[in-house]
């Protein structure tokens, strides 16, 4: 007898075949001896394994029974937290998700305002331009707050002579 | 019990701050102030024109921070220059030296430098209070001239 046969057989004394499958175990166990004695074993079996088994009365009911572990599981459980403050992070997180892209928008504007207002203005971005022949050279002190631009060209040639002021 | 009608709310106060922000703002928009010099360069003790004295210390200090390779600087001429907001001045250093300043944005200012009739040098950046633009080149005989822009106001 193949093991599949034998679960089959095991499934069918426990009832958890269906109505075909049980109604074909029962025709081949008229048929089959074997299959028959094998039945029969397992039946005996089962009988003696759930006749064993020691009753335990419960001294009161049930529900009182499970309803004291209930409150017994309650008392050791630990209390409901209590929220914890909120914290300026927690906070702008919270703002940032409930108002989403307008926030990113305000910061991008506000990025670009301090960009063209402030950084601009403070870290010198300067254009210049010269007369077609000279060249320039540009030192910026921050510590004096000083712009050198030298006008480069040889003090002897026509270009430089037309410029020196005097 | 009586109910307050808001709409009695008197605009007064709210008018008042307004004047005043106002007021604020006008008097933000102030005009731009300059010094402006001509300078001459030189290791000489001494200028050959008896006209010509040293620079003030101050900017002879920030002169010496700067990478020149002079040891003296004379003020060839000092003259001051305001600028309306918004609006371009001009003033000449000396008969062949000019000097143009215009209010770009409230931030920047435009200098232009102009040598015997011809634009040298135009220069965008911003310039606040206290701080100095040096505009330079060589002269004759191993020596230097300067243009000092001093924001002032």
């Amino acid at each position: 007898m193949k093991t599949e046969q034998t679960l089959k057989l095991q499934a069918f004394l426990d009832g958890e075949l269906s109505e075909t499958e049980a109604r074909d175990i029962a025709a081949w166990l008229a048929r089959d001896a074997d299959a028959k004695a094998l039945h029969n074993e397992l039946r005996h079996t089962r009988k003696a394994l759930k006749d064993s088994e020691p009753r335990v009365t419960l001294p009161e009911s049930r529900e009182f029974y499970w309803s004291k572990i209930r409150r017994d599981i309650e008392r050791s459980a630990p209390a409901p937290a209590k929220p914890a403050p909120a914290s300026p992070l927690l906070w702008l997180r919270r703002l940032l998700l409930q108002t989403g892209p307008m926030t990113v928008l305000g910061v991008a504007l506000l990025a670009g305002l301090i960009h063209f207002c402030w950084v601009d203005a403070k870290l010198g971005l300067a254009t210049e331009s010269t007369g077609a022949e000279a060249g320039t050279f540009t030192y910026h002190d921050d510590a004096n707050g000083t712009t050198l631009v030298w006008v480069n060209f040889p003090a002897e040639t026509e270009i430089a002579m037309n410029t020196t002021p005097w | 019990m009586k109910l307050r009608n808001s709409s009695s709310i008197s605009l007064g106060p709210l008018a008042t701050l307004l004047w005043l922000l106002a007021f604020a703002v006008a008097a933000e928009a102030k005009d731009l102030q300059f010094q402006a010099y001509l300078v001459w360069a030189a290791d000489a003790q001494k200028s050959p024109d008896p006209t010509h004295k040293p620079v003030d210390s101050e900017v002879r200090r920030k002169l010496h921070e700067l990478p020149l390779k002079w040891a003296n600087f004379f003020e060839v001429s000092r003259v001051s220059l305001t600028v309306a907001e918004g609006k371009s001045g001009t003033t000449s250093l000396s008969d062949h030296c000019r000097v143009e300043v215009t209010d770009v944005n409230g931030k920047n200012v435009e200098v232009s430098l102009i040598g015997k009739g011809a634009p040298v040098l135009k220069r965008i950046q911003p310039l606040p209070k206290g701080e100095m633009l040096v505009l330079g080149g060589n002269a004759p005989d191993s020596t230097g001239w300067l243009v000092v822009l001093k924001r002032t106001e």
